[in-house]
């Protein structure tokens, strides 16, 4: 009787085990930006990111280890700089990608094709796709790679910090009926901006500003006459700066005509980090606390 | 006798009709200005009285005015380009872009970029004198290509060529932008066309340019009459060849030189214009080189206008709009002058 009994025992004891054992390599399961379902018999560890947002929120999760191969234009955080580099975009070399044996590739579906995302699953790489089109977008790009890497904690916490950093700029400011304009590409070269549905343009929100383009949708090239007819109360451009010449606020201030806009005769322009503003990432978190500090400033000497 | 003279009234006719698209292109725009504003700030302007300070007044006299001088010069110097190519050569498809000399302006100007060449004191320096530099030697190089090729320079072969050498200028462009790094955004421009942010520094050069080139192509119109017949022909009436040809392609690389580096290679221009002036002053140079001039200008204006408000607010590339309209006429022109000979 008692050796049924520690039979019967023994096999209690050998299916909770075998459970525990199951409980601890857990498959990983994600459903990426795109509705496709990946399966991973353990979070991902071997991860090349093609799209430089989706490198971004990898490191910022604690990740930066598992990069074994970086997209041509990942280049934030500067620590990454002796992780492999792979071409992307239209460049994309699959050969060059499965070399560095990833069990995932990470990419946005803005610069990749899906002809690239079949190669890369031919040859046994899960492809994850990110499509952040708005901060709601990036706070489920940051969900997805957690999950991904097993890293969900850490995803929360990041989406709450990003959140409660909106928040309160939301909070500090108030409508003020001012506009903005947002230069992406500067007058020698054909004046482009960021219309709505663009992160910019939901940045502008926050800080109480609306965007002077907001009947353009996405990025678009604008006529000249029409940003000096609107007459923005602020110009924010994204132009990079290589050390000669003047500077892009510099240049804007310069410029013929312009003279009479209200942000360029009280001084009203931002040269804002081009990376952090456009990226779908966690760095928007730090655009956006650049924007809303040169507007309360400018608010405040208003104000005066 | 009939006199080769362009007669003054056609003169005036045509002077009339680009002063009237100018007016047109300046008072027409993206944003509108009620038409009366606009009257008032030239007139006020052209009496030489102080205008009325405000938004039309600025976008009349920084935007539009400068922009609309410089179009109707790169219109004007490209379609002479093209004519004088087309004279020179016996050949109707001749012009900056069909022969690869754009590109190869282009090619020096993103040169002059990704090196930082510069002219000491000056700003467009050392990217107006390279593009300038690299389109007479592309002229020279496709040229002496052709002619090793097919000693006739025939249509065919100095066609296939110019394109041949665009792609490659094309391609080195591209794998100059995959070196040259951050100053990629900068550079993309050269080879898309766009005239907007130029100035009145960019007038006075053109104009300038145009003034001087303009003048020697005109010079040459007997020349080119001459060369229309056969290049023999030229030689027996006494036409120094080798002179007039260097002095002509020289003249239009120059042209071509300035308008690359001020607006970027703008297409189609140079090649259809030509021919549309062909149809109204008949093949003689003397006519036809003022008459290829107006029109240019006029049509480039009427494709810039048209670049500036059909989406507006958006701004499309005006390469987009010449190229389409000028392809259809091109082949319009292509098959009339077939079905004609």
């Amino acid at each position: 009787m008692s050796r049924k009994i520690l039979a019967l025992l023994l096999a209690v004891l050998l299916a909770l085990c075998l459970s525990g054992a199951c409980a601890e390599s857990t498959s990983v399961t994600v459903t990426d930006m795109y509705g496709r379902e990946i399966t991973l018999s353990q979070p991902a560890e071997r991860i090349v990111a093609l799209t430089p947002s989706d490198c971004e929120i990898l490191c910022a999760l604690g990740g930066e280890s598992l990069l074994v191969g970086r997209g041509a234009y990942c280049d934030y955080p500067e620590t990454i700089a002796a992780v492999p580099v792979v071409q992307s975009g239209a460049e994309t070399n699959i050969e060059e990608i499965l070399a560095l044996e990833p069990q995932v590739v990470l990419m946005s579906d803005m610069s990749q094709t899906m002809e690239q995302v079949g190669m890369l699953e031919q040859n046994g790489v899960q492809v994850v796709i990110s499509d952040a089109n708005d901060i709601e977008g990036v706070y489920t790009a940051i969900r997805m790679i957690g999950a991904l890497t097993g890293r969900d904690a850490q995803a929360e916490t990041l989406v709450a910090d990003m959140q409660a950093t909106f928040d309160a700029i939301a909070a500090k400011s108030q409508a003020s009926g001012r506009t903005v304009y947002f230069e992406v590409s500067p007058l020698q070269y054909g004046l482009w901006t960021a219309g709505s549905n663009t992160f910019m343009d939901e940045l502008a929100a926050l800080c109480g500003l609306t965007n002077a383009f907001a009947d353009v949708d996405g990025w678009s090239a604008v006529s000249e006459e029409q940003v000096l007819a609107r007459d923005p109360d602020y110009i924010v451009t994204i132009a990079m700066y290589f050390g000669e010449g003047p500077t892009p606020v510099e240049e804007i201030m310069g410029r013929t005509g312009w003279d009479g806009l209200k942000a360029v005769a009280n001084g009203h322009i931002l040269n804002a980090d081009s990376n952090a503003i456009s990226r779908p990432g966690p760095r928007l978190k730090d655009a956006a606390i650049e924007l809303f500090d040169f507007i309360s400033a400018a608010e405040a000497e208003q104000a005066e | 006798m009939k006199t080769d003279r362009f007669p003054p009234g056609m003169y005036i006719l045509m002077t009339a009709a680009l002063i009237a698209a100018m007016l047109l292109c300046v008072c027409v725009g993206s944003v509108s200005i009620p038409l009366s504003d606009t009257v008032s700030v030239i007139w006020r302007a052209l009496r030489g009285l102080e205008a009325p300070a405000g938004m039309g007044r600025n976008i009349i006299f920084n935007v539009r005015l400068p922009r609309v001088l410089n179009v109707a010069l790169m219109g004007a110097a490209l379609s002479l380009c093209g004519a004088a190519m087309q004279g020179l050569l016996r050949n109707p498809l001749a012009d900056g872009s069909t022969l690869g000399v754009s590109s190869g302006a282009s090619l020096g100007a993103v040169l002059a970029l990704a090196f930082g060449v510069q002219l000491p004191g000056t700003v467009y320096g050392g990217v107006m004198a390279m593009a300038m530099l690299f389109a007479f030697l592309s002229l020279l190089l496709i040229l002496s290509l052709a002619y090793a090729l097919d000693r006739s320079l025939s249509t065919n072969s100095i066609i296939l060529i110019g394109v041949i050498f665009s792609m490659f200028a094309s391609s080195l462009i591209t794998l100059i932008i995959s070196f040259a790094g951050d100053q990629v955004r900068s550079i993309t421009f050269w080879t898309m066309g766009s005239l907007s942010g130029t100035g009145y520094a960019h007038a006075r050069i053109l104009a300038l340019v145009l003034l001087v080139c303009g003048g020697v192509l005109l010079r040459c119109a007997r020349e080119l009459n001459a060369f229309a017949i056969g290049e023999d022909n030229a030689r027996c009436i006494g036409v120094n060849v080798r002179r007039v040809k260097l002095v002509i392609l020289v003249t239009v690389s120059v042209l071509i030189g300035v308008c690359v580096s001020v607006g970027g290679t703008i297409g189609f221009v140079g090649l259809v214009m030509p021919h549309m002036a062909r149809m109204v002053a008949g093949p003689n140079h003397r006519k036809l080189l003022p008459a290829s001039m107006f029109s240019g200008a006029a049509f480039l204006l009427l494709a810039d206008l048209a670049a500036r408000t059909l989406l507006r607010p958006i701004e499309l590339p005006i390469g987009v709009v010449t190229s389409m309209v000028g392809a259809v006429a091109f082949v319009a022109v292509f098959y009339h002058a077939r079905k004609v000979g």
